[in-house]
């Protein structure tokens, strides 16, 4: 069935076509080819160093004086060819280490880094391990059903090997009954 | 007069919520269904208590009566009049009234919905559900006073935070924190039925999934409206900053999806059941901080509108539920055990476990990130900052991942599948999204994660709609004509074909947030009226600038002319607010929006002498993220919307009388 139907898939592949040319001519723009290539490092950079005076907020993100100003200290540091370690440890330098956005994978910091994907792994793991506990707990209640089903097969079997006999003794019965009738 | 009022019914309501726990609880003790009955009309009457209440500090804050302190901290004279009704929820004390108030009409829904389906565990719930509102109650009740009086009445109040007044604070806040408080609703539900031994017996699972929807509902569309808030308003060209409170709300809406995934196999297998308690422990325990964090957690946070040393409470009750319901849970584990079994790693079921660990893993990772600043100080001394770029690094590939799965998962039947079946199943969309590939990498994106990340895109987009074309092809043949099929294909499995379109809803969401994230350009312009700039292949002028003052803010308007390549696309009116009397300012991009790209000004300084700058952005495809609202919504309806059954009437009619009908 399932055979005869995969041969007929015409429309479903004109919709497949559809939704791929949707996405494509969604897409078209995104080459973003004339931006200068500064340009997206310093926004890349500006999303990974906290406004000082806005919790949480980057300098890419405030619309803060300050932010702005830092942004263009960004700018202007990348043209005269600062790397970002570089352009990060100044403003660490004068901010201190909370400036920046991500912690530093280095120290108790690690353990943020580190903590996540640990903590995916052991996820799994479990998982994998209470998946099999499962199947062989499954597979265990399997005999029982076993077991189950061939104490049901006993049981059926029994009363098989029962039913003809009470039919006969009905059929005595009936026999005697009919007997004592006459 | 009114406020007074209000005051005793909110003292009548915690009295009342009080008793309906003890009520509730002790009439299964006792086995008094007089008690049980009296329980539940007492809660009924919360809802009534706590609208007087409710309506008494609205009165008081449309009347301005400054004699009411937290009318007089929460609003002022020079407030548009419409913001007064909702400036009740911009604190704290309204805030935790509010709550209350959403709180005990879903309660009183809920209890009214189970009581007749689930006799043994609706007891148990109700006694659940009003324990959480007496805590609500009884915080504000002596600890928060949102009625209490002044004993000196200012002339003028102080006013909210001028963030708060736009149109937004209508809908976002108050969904989000219904959301929060709505995960209670499905949490009473499972654990009453766990409670009453009933967890095994999966008569809690329909009602159970049914709350759990709409509080997942409720949670999108109030996380969906707080990053359009901020796209739109807060004028930053972004919609999501991972911001402590952001995620501590995200993290709720994370378990959320992941119990109305993995119940799914409790109702359709009978399995899972203890995991089922579990993930929904873990919702309400995430929901609770998430309030914890909202409510002066120790955080800072963009969000910080209502501080208060409130929030310790909130932990405090977090830990006494969490450490309730785990007892619990331990103590009725021997009830939990799986009908069904596993039957195969590679099955629907598998495929739903993966989702859930995956999901839940991406809540655990946003929790740490969102808290590690605590530990850091506490345990180096060195202040650290967890950010946009550890949360995109860490969650990123999860969420990839997570979108992968969405492919796969509903293409594998129950129990079983062969490698062999899934493959050739899976063979159109690995198709596609080679071609999609290809063709993407042609037109320029080279990014490695951005073209990975379409072509999943387009493999789920290909899986959704090669089933639905399937299906109506064979309800086609059977004589359907195909707009008929298509319809009565999706409305014969509802949970199965909404799930679709909230997939191919979170899909949109996902191609605008690659796209935006990998490809979004924005540049500071310093511009003099009359000046002519260009970014990608727009061009804008600056036409100049007017203000127009309000009593408590000067609004400062800059005109723009913008064409897109030769094509005039109109003028845009980007808006910056100075409050004086708040010492803050707050912008209003303007955004020509469409499918492909959004263009975005919004203006940072005005400075004397007509120079100002201004950020632009071009942020492609951020469009299909709001469009994906509302598809999600609808979705989300068809799956949750109770299948029509056929009368049984007609079905019991002899043939012969029907055709005499006829």
């Amino acid at each position: 069935m399932r055979r005869a139907e995969l041969p007929n898939l015409k429309p479903i592949k004109t919709l497949a076509l559809a939704a791929l040319l949707l996405l494509v001519s969604a897409c078209t723009a995104l080459g973003g080819g004339d931006v200068p290539n500064v340009e997206l490092r310093a926004q890349r950079l500006n999303e990974t160093i906290m406004c000082p005076v806005c919790p949480g907020e980057s300098i890419d993100q405030s619309a803060n004086p300050l932010a702005g100003q830092m942004r263009a200290i960004v700018y202007e540091k990348l043209n005269e060819g600062w790397t970002d370690g570089q352009i990060k440890d100044f403003f660490v330098e004068r901010y201190g280490e909370s400036v920046l956005l991500e912690p530093p994978a280095e120290g108790f910091s690690l353990a943020a880094w580190v903590v996540p994907p640990v903590a995916f792994a052991l996820a799994v793991a479990s998982l994998l391990l209470t998946l099999r506990w499962m199947r062989m707990s499954a597979s265990n209640r399997d005999d029982n059903t076993e077991e189950e089903s061939g104490r049901d097969a006993y049981v059926t079997r029994l009363e098989e090997t029962l039913r003809p006999t009470s039919a006969l003794d009905a059929d005595a019965k009936d026999g005697r009954e009919a007997s004592g009738d006459s | 007069m009114i406020v007074e009022a209000g005051q005793i019914a909110l003292a009548l309501a915690f009295a009342v919520s009080l008793y309906a726990a003890f009520a509730s609880i002790l009439g299964v003790v006792r086995r008094s269904s007089e008690m049980l009955v009296s329980g539940r009309f007492g809660l009924y009457s919360v809802p009534a208590l706590l609208l007087v209440a409710t309506g008494a500090l609205i009165y008081a804050f449309v009347t301005s009566d400054f004699s009411v302190r937290y009318v007089a901290e929460n609003s002022s004279l020079s407030m548009p009049r419409a913001y007064t009704w909702v400036a009740f929820y911009a604190g704290n004390a309204g805030s935790m009234l509010y709550l209350a108030v959403i709180f005990s009409i879903m309660v009183v829904f809920a209890i009214a919905a189970i009581r007749k389906n689930l006799p043994y565990t609706a007891p148990y719930a109700t006694g659940i559900a009003a324990l959480v509102l007496a805590f609500l109650l009884g915080v504000m009740l002596f600890l928060a006073h949102p009625l209490a009086r002044l004993e000196t009445v200012p002339m003028d109040g102080q006013g909210i935070n001028p963030l708060l007044v736009h149109f937004g604070m209508f809908i976002h806040p108050p969904l989000q924190m219904a959301g929060l408080v709505s995960v209670a609703i499905p949490f009473a539900i499972a654990i009453g039925a766990m409670v009453a031994g009933k967890g095994g017996s999966d008569e809690w699972v329909d009602q159970g999934r049914l709350w759990g929807m709409i509080s997942w509902l409720i949670l999108t569309v109030g996380l969906m409206l707080g990053s359009w808030w901020a796209y739109t308003i807060l004028g930053w060209g972004g919609y999501w900053a991972w911001d402590p409170v952001e995620n501590s709300a995200l993290m709720p809406w994370l378990a959320m999806t992941a119990f109305v995934h993995s119940i799914m196999v409790q109702k359709r297998r009978g399995m899972f059941r203890m995991w089922n308690m579990m993930i929904i422990i873990v919702a309400f325990t995430m929901a609770q901080l998430g309030m914890f964090i909202n409510r002066g957690g120790p955080v800072p946070s963009v969000h910080s509108f209502a501080q208060s040393s409130m929030g310790w409470l909130f932990l405090a009750f977090m830990a006494v539920t969490l450490i309730a319901s785990t007892a619990l849970f331990i103590w009725k584990s021997n009830t939990l055990r799986s009908r069904g079994r596993l039957e195969s790693m590679l099955s629907r079921e598998s495929a739903f476990l993966a989702q859930n660990v995956l999901f839940l893993t991406v809540a655990f990772a946003t929790l740490w990130g969102t808290i590690f600043p605590i530990f850091s100080e506490a345990a180096s001394d060195t202040v650290v900052t967890v950010g946009r770029p550890f949360f995109d690094r860490v969650n990123g590939p999860m969420l990839l991942v997570i979108v992968m799965l969405m492919g796969v998962g509903p293409v594998l039947p129950w129990r079983r599948a062969t490698p062999r079946n899934a493959l050739r199943t899976l063979r159109y969309p690995l198709g596609v999204a080679a071609v999609a590939g290809v063709v993407l990498a042609v037109l320029g994106v080279r990014q490695p994660v951005a073209l990975i990340a379409f072509m999943t895109c387009a493999a789920v987009v290909t899986v959704i709609l090669h089933e639905w074309g399937r299906g109506t092809r064979a309800r086609h043949r059977r004589g359907e004509p195909y707009h008929l099929a298509f319809v009565r294909l999706l409305s014969a499995n509802r949970p199965r074909y909404g799930g679709y379109v909230v997939h191919l809803a979170i899909i949109m969401l996902s191609a605008g947030a690659i796209a935006s994230s990998f490809y979004s350009v924005k540049r500071d312009f310093v511009m003099a009226p009359g000046d002519t700039k260009s970014l990608g292949e727009y061009t804008f002028t600056y036409k100049g600038s007017s203000q127009a003052a309000f009593p408590d803010r000067i609004e400062e308007y800059a005109q723009f002319e913008v064409y897109k390549g030769d094509r005039y696309l109109g003028t845009m009116e980007p808006m910056r607010a100075d409050y004086p009397s708040f010492r803050i300012a707050s912008t209003q991009g303007a955004i020509h929006s469409a499918p492909i790209e959004d263009f975005y000004i919004v203006p940072s300084e005005f400075a004397d002498g007509g120079q100002a700058v201004f950020r632009v952005l071009i942020n492609p495809m951020v469009w299909w993220m709001w469009a994906s609202g509302p598809v999600m919504v609808l979705g989300t309806l068809l799956a949750l919307s109770p299948r029509r059954r056929p009368e049984p009437a007609e079905v019991r009619l002899p043939a012969g009388a029907q055709a005499a009908g006829v």
